[in-house]
C-alpha cells in the first residue's frame, strides 16, 4: 500500500503526523517505509531523530535518485540509526521502520519528464514488493511532486493506493484543504488529466486534521466560561463549514488533538513519552495509533 | 580472463503461482524467439536473452581505471511459478585492439566485454565481490545489479500479474565471479541481502556456470525468506493459533520449493554439494521446516483437546 501525504499549506503537521503513523504502524507488526519527497526541506530525518540526515542526505538522497544521478536511494534502518535511545531497539513483535532521505540543500522538482516519473514507478514499484505500508510526503501545495506521484500511480494500476490531505482546524485551512482535492489544478483536476479516473480518485483520498483543540479538552479546564461558549460556537460553525467542503465527517480519517510535546518539537510520540516521562498525551498517542490502523482498514475507505 | 554476473531474486508478484502457459507468456519479453521450460522436478521457466551494450569503468579493487565496451547478456527466469529472476553476466576478455571498435565488432560477441588497456582479472574480481568493493557501484561503473534489477522489474510489472503478492518480502542480490583453475567455492552473505559468489571451475565457462549461480540464489533467497517468516511468527512470543496464521505463506507459497542443484549440470554438482556442507543450506532449511510444522502439530493437538475437552463437558 502507497499512501501519499499531501497539506494546502505548510507547517501543517503533516510530516510530524505521517511519521508517527508510520512509526505506530511499524510497532503493530508490519513493515513500513517512509519517503522524504518533500525536497524543499527533507526534514523527516530529523523528526526520527537520525542526526546524519536531520536535513536529508547529501549522498543518494531521493532527490539525486530521481534525477538518474544513483542508481538506488539511500536506506536509513530507523531501528539502528536514530540517536534517540527508546527508538534504537526494534521492540519484540515491530516491523522494519525504513527512512528514505530527501537530498540535502536538494531544492524543488523544477521539471516532470519520463524519465523522471519511470524512476518514480521503479522505486515505489520495488518499494511495494517489501514493505507493508510506504508514507510519501508530498510535500505541501500544488507541486511537480504531486503531479509526479500522480502520474506514476497511472503506469501502476495493480498497486493500491490511498491519499491523505492534512489540515488545521480553522476556515482557512478547511477551505484550502477542499481547493487542493477539488479546486483548479487540484488532485482530482490534475489526476484525471493524467489518466486517473475521477469517481476512483476521489474515493481514495481522505482528511485528517492536525492540532485539533477540542472544546472540552483539559488545556481549556481554566477558561472562562464565555471563552469557552465562543470556542465551542466556533467549532460547531467549523464543522458545519467542513461538511460544506466535503472535508466532513465522512470524508474524515481522523484527527490529532493538539499536543504540548509536539507544540514544542518535531517528533515521534512513544509509549514512554506517554507513560514514563508523561510529558505527551495519551489521547495523541491513541489517534496516531487509530489512524495506522484505519489507513489499512477498508471499511474506513468505503466509496463516499 | 573471467566472468562476472549479478542475479536478483524475488517473490513473483502474484496472489498465487503462475501455471507454465502464464510464465511463458510472462517471459516472452523478446517476440520470436521462445520462452524454455523443464518441467521436473520442478517447474523453471526462462526467458530469451537480452544484450545491453556498455562502454564504461569496470570495478577494481585497487581503484584503478579499467574501461570495458561490449555487452551484458540478461534474462529472467520464474520458478515454481513463484520465484522471480532477473540475471546478467558478462565474460571479461583483453581487448586485441587498443581503442574502441565499431559496434559491429561487439555485436558479434553476444555477452562479452573488451577490456581496453592493463588490467588484472584478481583486481576485478576483488573489485566486483571483495570486502572493499565500494558498495553499490556509482552511474559511470558497470553495474550488473542495476541490469538485472531492471529485468526483474519487467517481470514483476507484466500486467498479468495480479499484485496481490501473499505476503512483502525483500529481493536479494548474489554477485558472482568465476574463472577457470583449481576448483574452489566460496559463499558470503553480506550486509542486508547482499550476497557474493567466487567460483573457480575446472574446463572452461559454460551457461552451465549461470544456471549454477541462479539456482543458489533462488534457493538463497528461499532460505533468508522463510528466515524472515518465522521470525515474523514470533514463536513462542504468540500464542499458537497466531504464530501458525503468520507462518501459513511459508507452508502455502515456500516450502515445496526446495530442489537443490535441480538444473545444476553434473560436473557442477560437487560445488552445490561443498556449499551443502558448508555453510549446509540444506541443513538450515529442513531444520526450519521442521520448527514450522512442528508449530503446526503442536497448535493442531492443542485445538483438539480444546474440543475435546469441550464436548465432555
Ligand atoms: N498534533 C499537534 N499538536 C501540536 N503541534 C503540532 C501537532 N502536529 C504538528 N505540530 C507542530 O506543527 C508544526 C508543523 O508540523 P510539521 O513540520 O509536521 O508540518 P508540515 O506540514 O510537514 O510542514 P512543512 O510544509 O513545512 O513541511 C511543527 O512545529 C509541529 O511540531
Ligand atoms: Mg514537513
Amino acid at each position: 500500500m502507497l499512501v501519499f501525504a499531501i497539506s494546502d499549506k505548510g507547517g501543517t503537521g503533516r510530516s510530524v503526523t505521517g511519521t508517527n503513523i508510520v512509526y505506530r504502524h511499524a510497532l503493530q507488526g508490519n513493515d513500513v517505509c517512509y519517503l522524504d519527497f518533500d525536497f524543499g526541506s527533507p526534514t523527516a530525518g530529523a523528526i526520527f531523530s537520525v542526526s546524519a540526515v536531520a536535513r536529508g542526505t547529501r549522498e543518494n538522497g531521493l532527490h539525486h535518485y530521481l534525477r538518474g544521478e544513483c542508481p538506488q536511494p539511500r536506506r536509513v534502518d530507523v531501528w539502528a540509526e536514530s540517536d534517540r535511545e527508546g527508538l534504537r531497539t526494534r521492540p519484540p513483535g515491530a516491523g522494519r521502520l525504513v527512512l528514505l532521505p530527501g537530498s540535502e540543500g536538494g531544492g524543488e522538482l523544477s521539471a516532470l519528464t519520463d524519465e523522471v516519473v519511470g524512476r518514480c514507478v521503479q522505486l515505489l514499484g520495488r518499494l511495494d514488493e517489501e514493505f507493508d505500508l510506504c508514507m510519501i510526503d508530498v510535500s505541501a501545495g500544488r507541486s511537480f511532486t504531486a503531479e509526479l506521484v500522480l502520474a506514476a500511480t497511472v503506469r501502476m494500476p495493480a498497486i493500491p493506493f490511498r491519499w491523505l490531505v492534512f489540515h488545521r482546524w480553522t476556515r482557512q485551512h478547511i477551505i484550502a484543504a477542499d481547493g487542493l482535492v477539488t479546486g483548479a489544478d487540484g488532485l482530482l483536476d490534475v489526476g484525471t488529466r493524467f489518466g486517473h479516473d475521477t469517481d476512483d480518485l476521489r474515493d481514495r483520498i481522505r482528511f485528517v486534521r492536525t492540532a485539533v483543540l477540542e472544546p472540552d479538552a483539559a488545556e481549556l479546564v481554566g477558561l472562562r466560561d464565555e471563552q469557552r461558549a465562543w470556542l465551542s460556537a466556533c467549532d460547531s460553525e467549523l464543522r458545519e463549514l467542513a461538511g460544506r467542503h466535503g472535508v466532513g465527517r465522512t470524508a474524515m480519517l481522523g484527527k490529532i488533538p493538539l499536543d504540548p510535546v509536539l507544540q514544542w518539537r518535531e517528533q515521534l510520540i512513544t509509549d514512554e513519552d506517554v507513560l514514563a516521562s508523561k510529558i505527551a498525551n495519551a489521547e495523541t498517542a491513541t489517534a496516531f495509533e487509530d489512524l495506522a490502523k484505519k489507513i489499512v482498514d477498508d471499511s474506513a475507505w468505503e466509496g463516499l | 580472463m573471467l566472468v562476472m554476473g549479478e542475479v536478483h531474486t524475488g517473490l513473483l508478484q502474484n496472489s498465487g503461482e503462475i501455471s507454465e502457459s502464464t510464465c511463458r507468456q510472462v517471459l516472452g519479453l523478446m517476440a520470436g524467439e521462445t520462452v524454455r521450460v523443464s518441467r521436473r522436478p520442478i517447474v523453471h521457466a526462462l526467458s530469451p536473452e537480452r544484450l545491453t551494450g556498455v562502454d564504461c569503468a569496470l570495478p577494481t579493487a585497487s581503484r584503478s581505471r579499467v574501461r570495458g565496451v561490449g555487452t551484458v547478456v540478461s534474462r529472467c527466469a520464474v520458478t515454481g511459478g513463484r520465484v522471480a529472476q532477473g540475471s546478467s553476466y558478462v565474460r571479461v576478455v583483453r581487448s586485441d585492439a587498443d581503442r574502441r571498435l565499431p559496434w559491429s565488432h561487439y555485436l558479434a560477441r553476444p555477452g562479452v566485454v573488451e577490456v581496453l588497456g592493463k588490467a588484472k582479472a584478481a583486481d576485478l574480481a576483488e573489485g566486483f565481490t571483495g570486502d572493499s568493493a565500494p558498495g553499490r557501484p556509482d552511474g559511470a561503473c558497470l553495474d550488473l545489479g542495476a541490469v538485472s534489477g531492471r529485468f526483474l522489474d519487467l517481470v514483476q510489472q507484466s500486467t498479468l500479474l495480479d499484485r496481490r503478492a501473499p505476503f512483502k518480502i525483500p529481493r536479494t542480490s548474489l554477485r558472482w565471479v568465476a574463472e577457470t583453475g583449481e576448483p574452489s567455492i566460496r559463499f558470503t552473505l553480506h550486509a542486508e541481502q547482499e550476497r557474493t559468489l567466487r567460483l573457480t571451475h575446472p574446463g572452461p565457462f559454460t551457461t552451465a556456470v549461470v544456471d549454477l549461480c541462479e539456482d543458489l540464489a533462488t534457493h538463497d533467497w528461499l532460505l533468508t525468506s522463510l528466515l524472515v517468516i518465522v521470525e515474523r511468527a514470533r514463536i513462542g512470543g504468540t500464542p499458537g493459533a497466531q504464530a501458525v496464521a503468520r507462518l501459513a505463506p511459508a507452508i502455502d507459497h515456500l516450502m515445496h520449493l526446495w530442489m537443490p542443484a535441480a538444473r545444476v549440470e553434473e560436473w557442477l554438482t560437487p560445488f552445490w554439494e561443498s556449499l551443502e556442507r558448508r555453510p549446509g543450506f540444506t541443513r538450515q532449511w529442513r531444520s526450519l521446516v521442521d520448527r514450522v510444522r512442528d508449530q503446526v502439530a503442536m497448535n493442531t493437538l492443542a485445538l483438539l483437546n480444546a474440543t475435546a475437552d469441550a464436548g465432555r463437558r
